[in-house]
């Protein structure tokens, strides 16, 4: 026993936030607060048609009506929001960029502490990168090369004025701007994000990825992406994320939709490690996401992979809509908790289509005073023929002040579906911790090992340059967590 | 709590006057309720209910229920206690007695037994009893929609131990709410075997409450059988409050035509040491609807706990529906607990093995049904409730050929 309490006594005293610093950038910011004004300011700065304005005001008015329905259900405990304390707009300063010498030196210093280092990124084949900076896109590379092939990757603000008629048939046709309160709030006042279409037959030729950094203090961030994958395309889209450390909680509410027809497949990836807050639970992110993708077209693929390890509270469940006869929807998440934060998430799997299959792996690791739970919906449809679906939920516990849930929903119509479900808790076993320490192993790197060996499955299916950012993020959150 | 609930029920102040109590100012759980979203009452709280009395003229036990070798036999119609139905002596080690309900928190269906029930069956076992009780609760409607309330309460002393046999039954009529409460504290190192059949009239809602305790030592092994009515309930709460004690909760439900039944289950450990297992499966047929909600809590003192649940469904046809939402809710790292759920058909590869050794269709799907479910019948370790059990899902097997 005395391994698992100093685990946990060094584990609540981990990790110094190593991206916790705020950028001097000058920002134009719309007024704090939430009206129909600031959404139309908004609208008038992206320059965008009427339609999109009165969708955005469609949404907010309905918003209102949502004063009571703010969702309470699931396993999270955080203040009231003020939704009137936030500003809903802020920018980098100057924002038409020739190229990328013209962008602000400090913002590419922000980059470089970040690890991305945006003026090689020409060097580093196989990556493009649209990083979004607060809420406006301010570099986008690659952008010549994959535009020769049909790729069209761009920020959604800008989408709107070149490919209207995309936007207009696939935004918010996969997430309504009625479907939840944060994914309300979201189509009111989102402000920038990417917009990825991938034209029919073409298998997209490097993994395209936006980093997100919440940056203007006290700035929500409201992203909006939507993904296209036409019909026998294939796309891998990265998604990380890191942000400066501060005091007030910060709110975050995105929205990602993502669309793949016939034969189609998206390969969707997250790491998140914004700010979780300090050890006592002050500060860090609120992470209200809506993602959600439709496998449409028949023999569909989409595939969601998430490795969240910051913000105060994640409140997120990436899902697929099976609509597509033997289309495939799959799952994978590690998400790690410590100190105090809470992540409620998992996933839906909505199967409707004959032959759809899915499958949910889970990962859980709660350490410190944090709670971490999974909570996940399958749902088989009365046409859902022969759908197949199986889910494997573990859950590790690091010390006796922390807490792993899992609330799974099975739902089924169809007699010849087959659901499976299985899940886990336990901790590190004394066993396990021997064997490796009998050989040489110092006990961090015993806990290390063990902890990447009981991930191995989600982290395995990242990209290479994900997996790498994941393994030390694992690495991260245990380092000096044993004596 | 959220107050999400239905309004307009039967139980105010008219039928409170009938009664001659005073009313009860709940009331029943709406389907906003996380507990409550797979049955939704709707259908109940349009129906206009009366008081149950005493005046129903029942003669005797409907033949259905079976008689158990070697139990005693006691009987409640409507939930009040017929001595003229029941076996003299209950036996040695159990004492019979009828008491004043005592209010209790809880679930507002518990509030609402707790206002109208009449009086509450109450069971003191002492030593180590011989012989089996066999409860008969009998709902009798006549001529009005009824609501009936049976209280049954069991205290076992510690060492001492008993079986428990609960059958409920109804009698043909108009429809009927049976909303009975069970409260069972099982004593330090006491067992109690308790051994549940809910097989109501088609037209009939039953809606059955078990508030057990376990304290240190302790034994509670149950089973519940839910083989019909229009809407079913049996939610069973078990706390273990004493180390060392053991649980082993297991149903099975066999549902046809357009019969709901959900089983509701907290497994709510509180002290360090203690183990309990959960197996429930499930069959449906024509349109019928089986949900399965079970939550494992191990609270934050609740070290070397060693909780397991199962629960796997069958459809036997084409148009019911199940919904299943087995949940950990886990404060304590030093534990091993483990949940599974899975739902399907029959497997034609073991259809095509019998054909294969010349059984006939029905006979073989028969025999896969009852093997399904006998995972969960053979944990019932008295073995003529064991025989029993079995008997009534292959009679509810033969009735839907």
């Amino acid at each position: 026993m005395a391994v698992t309490r100093e685990t946990a006594a060094a584990v609540r005293d981990v990790e110094q936030y190593k991206y916790g610093f705020v950028t001097d950038i000058e920002s134009d910011k719309a007024p704090k607060g939430l009206s129909e004004d600031i959404i139309r300011f908004i609208s008038a700065k992206k320059n965008e048609p009427e339609w999109m304005l009165e969708w955005r005001l469609k949404a907010y008015n309905y918003w209102l009506t949502l004063a009571d329905e703010e969702p309470t259900w699931a396993k999270l405990h955080f203040p009231k929001i003020d939704y009137q304390a936030s500003y809903y707009y802020a920018a980098p300063k100057r924002e038409k960029l020739a190229s990328l010498d013209e962008v602000d030196p400090k913002l590419l210093e922000t980059y470089k502490k970040l690890g991305i280092p945006l003026l090689e990124q020409q060097m580093l084949a196989g990556v493009a990168v649209d990083a979004v900076f607060d809420s406006v896109s301010v570099a986008t590379t690659y952008k010549k090369k994959l535009e020769e092939m049909g790729v069209i990757f761009m920020p959604i603000s800008e989408a709107l004025h070149k490919h209207p008629e995309l936007v207009k048939k696939y935004l918010g046709s996969v997430v309504p701007y009625s479907d939840n309160f944060y994914a309300t709030l979201n189509c009111a006042v989102f402000t920038d994000g990417s917009f990825v279409y991938i034209p029919k037959g073409l298998r997209c030729p490097m993994e395209l990825s936006t980093y997100f950094r919440i940056n203007e203090k006290n700035t929500g961030q409201f992203e909006r992406t939507l993904i296209i994958a036409d019909e026998g395309s294939y796309v891998s889209y990265l998604e990380g994320c890191t942000a400066p450390q501060r005091d007030e909680n910060q709110l975050h509410a995105a929205v990602v939709e993502l669309i793949a027809l016939d034969d189609a497949e998206i390969k969707y990836s997250t790491v998140q490690n914004w700010y979780p807050g300090d050890a006592d639970g002050k500060g860090g992110i609120f992470n209200f996401v809506t993602k959600r993708g439709a496998c449409r077209g028949k023999n569909s693929k989409i595939m969601w992979t998430q490795v969240e390890t910051g913000s105060a509270i994640t409140w997120k469940y990436p899902s697929c809509i099976l609509q597509g006869d033997n289309s495939v929807g799959e799952f994978y998440s590690v998400a790690i908790t410590n100190n105090r934060q809470q992540a409620d998430t998992g996933t839906k799997m909505i199967h409707l289509g004959k032959g759809t299959r899915s499958k949910i792996i889970s990962k859980g690791i709660s350490a410190g005073r944090a709670e971490n739970t999974y909570r996940g919906l399958v749902r088989i449809g009365a046409k859902a023929d022969k759908a197949r679906n199986y889910t494997q939920c573990d859950s590790l516990l690091i010390g006796d002040k922390c807490g792993a849930h899992t609330v799974p929903y099975i739902e089924s119509r169809n007699p010849t579906a087959q659901t499976e479900h299985e899940a886990a808790t336990s901790k590190i076993s004394d066993d396990q911790l021997f064997y490796c320490l009998q050989r040489g192993m110092t006990q961090e790197e015993a806990v290390s090992l063990i902890v990447n060996g009981f991930c191995k499955e989600v982290l395995q299916t990242l990209p290479m340059e994900f997996a790498v950012e994941a393994q030390k993020l694992v690495g991260i959150s245990l380092e000096g967590s044993v004596g | 709590m959220k107050p999400s609930l239905i309004i307009d029920h039967s139980f105010g102040e008219a039928y409170a006057k009938r009664l001659g109590v005073a009313p009860w100012r709940g009331n029943l759980p709406g389907p906003k309720l996380e507990e409550w979203r797979f049955t939704p009452l709707r259908s109940l709280a349009k129906i206009a209910f009366t008081p149950a009395t005493d005046d129903v003229s029942v003669d005797a036990v409907p033949r259905a229920v079976p008689l158990i070798a070697g139990a005693v036999r006691l009987v409640l119609v409507n939930g009040a206690y017929r001595k003229d139905l029941s076996s003299a002596d209950p036996g040695k080690g159990v004492e019979l007695s009828h008491g004043k309900v005592a209010a209790k928190d809880g679930s507002s269906l518990v509030a609402l037994n707790a206002a109208y029930a009449p009086s509450s069956l109450a069971l003191h076992v002492a030593g180590a009893a011989k012989k089996i009780v066999h409860i008969v609760s009998i709902s009798a409607a006549g001529s009005e929609p009824t609501a009936l309330h049976p209280r049954i309460t069991v205290t076992a002393e510690a060492g001492s131990s008993v079986t428990l046999v609960e059958s409920h039954v109804g009698l043909p009529g108009e429809t009927y709410f049976s909303n009975p409460v069970a409260s069972i504290t099982v004593g330090e190192g006491a067992t109690v075997r308790r051994y549940v059949s809910v097989d109501e009239d088609s037209a009939a809602f039953h809606l059955a409450t078990s508030l057990v305790k376990v304290a240190g030592g302790g034994t509670y092994e149950a089973f519940h059988l839910g083989l019909g009515g229009a809407l079913t309930r049996q939610e069973i709460r078990v706390a273990l409050t004493g180390e060392n004690a053991n649980v082993r909760l297991n149903g099975a439900y066999a549902l046809s035509g357009a019969s709901h039944h959900d089983f509701t289950t907290v497994m709510d450990h509180i002290v360090p040491n203690c183990a309990s297992s959960q197996v429930f499966k499930g069959v449906v047929d024509g349109e019928s609807h089986g949900v399965y909600q079970g939550r494992i809590h191990v609270a934050r003192d609740a070290q070397k706990t060693d909780a397991r649940q199962v629960h796997k469904a069958l459809f036997l046809a084409r148009g019911p529906a199940i919904d299943c939402k087995p949940e950990l809710e886990i404060y304590a790292d030093d534990v091993q607990c483990a949940h599974g759920a899975a739902t399907g058909e029959i497997d034609p590869d073991h259809l095509f093995y019998l054909a294969a050794r010349g059984i006939d269709a029905e006979t073989a799907r028969s025999l896969l049904v009852e093997g399904f479910l006998a995972d969960a019948v053979n944990e019932i370790s008295a073995e003529p409730v064991r025989e029993q059990f079995a008997a009534d899902i292959a009679r509810w097997l033969k009735a839907r050929q």
